[in-house]
């Protein structure tokens, strides 16, 4: 093969960069399911949930060039949404630590279990107390710095390495938030049971 | 009775992630063996993790969906 003018040279050049960018584009758009069911739990409405959304790809496809290829596209695009999130005005509202001592990992379920009329009910049944009202409400309550690794790491099964990543927190800071955490979600969930028919 | 419920309970999110070490791994193992009340415990904390999974999932709508892609640099090239 000969050497093409400078000129063809630019051209194919140019012709790379744009299919570059459309791979980008592609690949970004097949994860804003992903994208969209984490925003929606980070922040309070729909509509809040969507502007978030679209401007992080707005945002993302402006800067497309700083993503590394063969790096993890989900956990850079969730970091642009976070950083837009914190950028909205959502500063740390309180420490961690200030939060009252939240209750056992076996509360909820000691709890629902009690409101049983069987001596013995099976787990089903127990589960069966909570509504999925109950959980949209209860994730509301908790403290954005928790519920953004919930969010993260267990509806959106995001790693620890990558939630860490992506809220630019240490790994442990991760996993002793996701902890509490979920303890506390536990103690919204338990307010929420639905009374036996 | 080496029976600890307290411990088992501080040990199940580690062990449901798989964080513990062989050790806890192994006294968490033999105390779910004989203790039925931890272990529907354990159950439900896994049947919990799913059904909040399930129910704070929402999908995104067709709107959105359409401003994205008019986000998009070019329409993709033909193929």
């Amino acid at each position: 093969m000969s050497e093409g003018t400078s000129g063809t040279t630019e051209s194919r050049r140019i012709a790379e960069v744009a299919r570059d960018r459309v791979r980008f584009e592609d690949e970004a758009l097949a994860l804003s399911d992903q994208v969209f069911r984490v925003a929606r739990r980070m922040v309070g409405s729909r509509e809040e949930a969507e502007d978030l959304v679209q401007d992080t790809y707005a945002r993302a496809f402006r800067a497309w060039q700083q993503y590394q290829p063969g790096t993890n596209l989900r956990a850079w695009l969730l970091r642009i949404l976070t950083n837009l999130n914190i950028d909205r005005g959502r500063r740390v509202q309180r420490a961690p630590d200030s939060q009252p001592l939240e209750e056992g990992d076996y509360f909820l379920y000691n709890k629902l279990e009690s409101s049983l009329p069987d001596e013995n009910p099976d787990e089903e049944r127990v589960i069966q107390r909570l509504s999925q009202n109950a959980v949209v409400e209860s994730l509301a309550e908790i403290p954005h710095d928790f519920r953004d690794v919930i969010v993260l790491v267990d509806i959106g099964e995001f790693s620890y390495a990558e939630a860490a990543q992506i809220l630019d927190i240490p790994v442990g800071t991760v996993m002793s938030r996701l902890h509490r955490g979920r303890r506390l979600l536990k103690q919204q969930l338990a307010e929420r049971a639905v009374s036996v028919e | 009775m080496s029976c600890d419920c307290e411990d088992c309970e501080a040990m199940m999110q580690p062990y449901l992630d798989g964080m513990l070490s062989d050790e806890e791994l192994a006294e968490a193992r033999e105390h779910l063996g004989r203790c039925p009340g931890c272990e529907k415990r354990y159950s439900f904390e896994e049947s919990l993790r799913h059904f909040v999974r399930v129910a704070a999932g929402e999908a995104m709508s067709a709107d959105l969906r359409e401003r994205l892609a008019g986000l998009r640099s070019a329409p993709p090239p033909a193929p």
